[in-house]
C-alpha cells in the first residue's frame, strides 16, 4: 500500500486521481507531478514500484505546501486579516461572506444552520 | 498575467505627494482623506490616516501588514447596531 505525504493512501484507482486525496493537489497538480516523475498517470496506484512511490513523494516534499502545512498556512492569512482589522477581517470575525454576496436570505455555508426567529415573519398584532 | 497586474497598484497621487513630503521632513501627522480607493504602498508604513467613511474620518494607522491593501478596507462604511428584539420594537412603534 503506498503512503505518499504523510497520512494519505490511496489505493486500487488510477494514480492521477488518487493524488488528489492528499490536501493541496488537484487535478493540475496531480498532473503536473506525474509528469515530472515520469510516471504513467493511468496506473494503478497498488501497481506502483517502491521507486516511482519515492519519486512521487520527494517531489511533493519539496515543491509543494500539502495538508498540514498548508491548512495551518491558509490559517495564518486568515488571521493576518482578523489581525489588521480590514473589512475582510471583520467579516470572518463575524462568520459571515467575506466576498460581498448578499446575506439577506441564504448564505448559509458561513452562516451555518437556520437560527429561526420568533415572531419575524407573519406575526399579528405586535404593531 | 491578469489585467489588474497589468495596470498596477492605484495610489492616489494628491496623498502620496504628501506622505513623501512628511517623510522627506521625517515627520508624522495624520492626513486627512477622502482616498478610499488608494491602496496602501510601502511608504505609508508608519503614517497615521483620517480616511473618510461618508460620515466622519476614522484613524487608520498603517502598519506593514496593511500593504497592499487599500485604505477604504480599514474605514468601514456601514454601522449595525444589532437587530432589534420583539418588545422593543413594540415600544417603539
Amino acid at each position: 500500500m503506498p503512503r505518499i505525504a504523510g497520512i494519505d493512501i490511496p489505493e486500487k484507482k488510477k494514480v492521477r486521481y488518487a493524488l488528489r486525496y492528499i490536501y493541496g493537489i488537484g487535478p493540475k497538480f496531480a498532473d503536473d507531478i506525474l509528469a515530472k516523475a515520469d510516471v504513467d498517470p493511468d496506473k494503478r496506484c497498488s501497481e506502483l514500484t517502491d521507486e516511482e512511490v519515492g519519486q512521487i513523494s520527494s517531489i511533493i516534499d519539496t515543491e509543494f505546501i500539502v495538508e498540514g502545512a498548508l491548512r495551518r498556512q491558509v490559517q495564518q492569512h486568515i488571521q493576518r486579516l482578523r489581525d489588521i482589522r480590514c473589512y475582510r477581517g471583520d467579516r470572518h470575525r463575524k462568520g459571515l461572506p467575506v466576498r460581498g454576496q448578499r446575506t439577506r436570505c441564504n448564505a448559509r455555508t458561513r452562516k451555518g444552520k437556520k437560527k429561526t426567529v420568533a415572531g419575524k415573519k407573519g406575526v399579528k398584532g405586535v404593531r | 498575467m491578469s489585467r489588474s497586474l497589468k495596470k498596477g497598484p492605484y495610489v492616489d497621487e494628491k496623498l502620496f505627494n504628501k506622505v513623501e513630503k512628511l517623510n522627506a521632513a521625517n515627520r508624522h501627522a495624520p492626513i486627512k482623506t477622502w482616498a478610499r480607493a488608494c491602496t496602501i504602498v510601502p511608504e505609508f508604513v508608519g503614517h497615521t490616516f483620517q480616511v473618510h467613511n461618508g460620515r466622519h474620518f476614522n484613524d487608520v494607522f498603517c502598519t506593514e501588514d496593511m500593504v497592499g491593501h487599500k485604505l477604504g478596507e480599514f474605514s468601514l462604511t456601514r454601522l449595525f447596531r444589532g437587530h432589534t428584539n420583539k418588545k422593543e420594537s413594540v415600544k417603539r412603534g
